[in-house]
């Protein structure tokens, strides 16, 4: 997408397409401060105000096709200043709904269906999960005031369930060790699950709505069968 | 998150050393825990994250603007998986003026992506001395034993 005549073709323009979706994109004045307040906008010749106009047109299929959904962040720093209170940030995410998923950008679509078969982004066994857990816990215990140190995997009638970012045991997993040793020092009675751990959920990002389901609803099930009430979601 | 933070510091279940951190920081919104928030459930994240940082350390500041008016750091929405990169690091120039201008040596953030996001791009803008903290990794790093 590189110039405005390749975007619009006037030939598809057509008032009522979107007239049933939930953002008031039809209410849009044209004022520009969406525009303004945008940190993408003219990336690639990005406009969030065109955007919405676009979608009060239903030029629908070059915003699908176009790169500018995925460059937007759904910060929301464009409705915020928007005075109609168009939802932008929803529609975008919409938008991004209609891509077929086979060309969602990046490792998005793979991730999430990685997610939804096997519990986590990375397809992590569940053996290589509780290694890494252990391993690190074994780090922790090794530093004074944390010699009692331990990790809880799927503790039954816990205080607290906590999710994993995957990069956490991947390739980040110092930063595993920042939430245990406060639970540590609260002493806290806390658990992981060594199933469906994972606290990202890139539905959002897709704009999957039932994928995001999925992955809760994983969560939840966890929390039931383990009778612990309270959730710790950081990611 | 931050109620559990604030409890176990309420509650003296955790004490934290306010002298250990004496560089300048500065704290970012992250747009979901703040914004988002605000429109979602009707309550942004914002203050309670700066009572937290008030409990760790005494040499902190804002960014401008801040809260509702937040400038996202580009690393969000799944940016940092869509491969679009060069578009990422761009998204970022006004956060990171934002951030030259408080002359922080320490950025507190309380989100995964926007810590990965700063991590990845500070080099690029000349940062590479700012030491990005997870703001429960700022609390385990003052906890007293």
């Amino acid at each position: 997408m590189t110039s405005r005549s390749e975007i619009i073709n006037l030939d598809q323009v057509d008032h009522g397409r979107c007239r049933s979706w939930p953002f008031f994109q039809d209410y849009c004045v044209t004022c520009a401060l969406c525009a303004g307040s945008c940190p993408a906008s003219g990336i690639d010749g990005f406009d969030p105000r065109m955007l919405v106009r676009m979608v009060s047109l239903g030029l629908v299929e070059e915003l699908v096709e176009a790169r500018w959904p995925w460059i937007c962040t759904l910060c929301g720093k464009c409705e915020n200043v928007c005075p109609m209170e168009i939802d932008i940030a929803d529609l975008v995410r919409k938008i991004r709904s209609l891509r077929d998923r086979e060309k969602v950008p990046g490792i998005l679509y793979k991730g999430l269906a990685a997610a939804l078969e096997t519990g986590n982004n990375l397809r992590l066994p569940k053996e290589d999960f509780i290694f890494i857990i252990e391993d690190v816990a074994e780090e922790v215990a090794e530093e004074p005031g944390f010699e009692e140190f331990k990790a809880p995997v799927d503790k039954k009638g816990a205080n607290l369930l906590t999710t994993i970012h995957n990069k956490l045991v991947n390739t980040h997993t110092e930063d595993l060790k920042h939430w245990w040793k406060i639970f540590h020092a609260a002493q806290e009675d806390w658990t992981v699950t060594s199933e469906h751990w994972e606290g990202t959920s890139w539905g959002y990002f897709t704009g999957d709505d039932a994928a995001m389901k999925v992955m809760a609803g994983r969560i939840v099930e966890q929390m039931e069968q383990l009778e612990i009430k309270n959730l710790l979601w950081p990611e | 998150m931050f109620d559990l933070l604030i409890t176990y510091i309420k509650e003296g279940r955790i004490k934290l050393d306010r002298s250990k951190h004496t560089e300048l920081a500065a704290y970012h919104d992250p747009c979901n825990y703040g914004r988002k928030a605000q429109k979602f459930f009707g309550h942004g994240f914002f203050e309670e994250p700066r009572w937290i940082m008030d409990q760790c350390m005494e040499n902190w500041v804002d960014l401008y603007p801040n809260r509702m008016d937040q400038i996202c750091c580009g690393g969000g929405g799944g940016a940092l998986t869509t491969g679009y990169n060069e578009e990422r690091v761009f998204y970022a120039r006004k956060k990171i003026d934002q951030i030259k201008t408080t002359g922080a040596k320490m950025l507190v953030v309380p989100c995964h992506s926007c810590h990965g996001q700063f991590n990845n791009i500070k080099e690029e803008y000349g940062l590479g001395d700012l030491k990005i903290m997870y703001l429960w990794e700022l609390v385990a790093d003052c906890l007293i034993l």
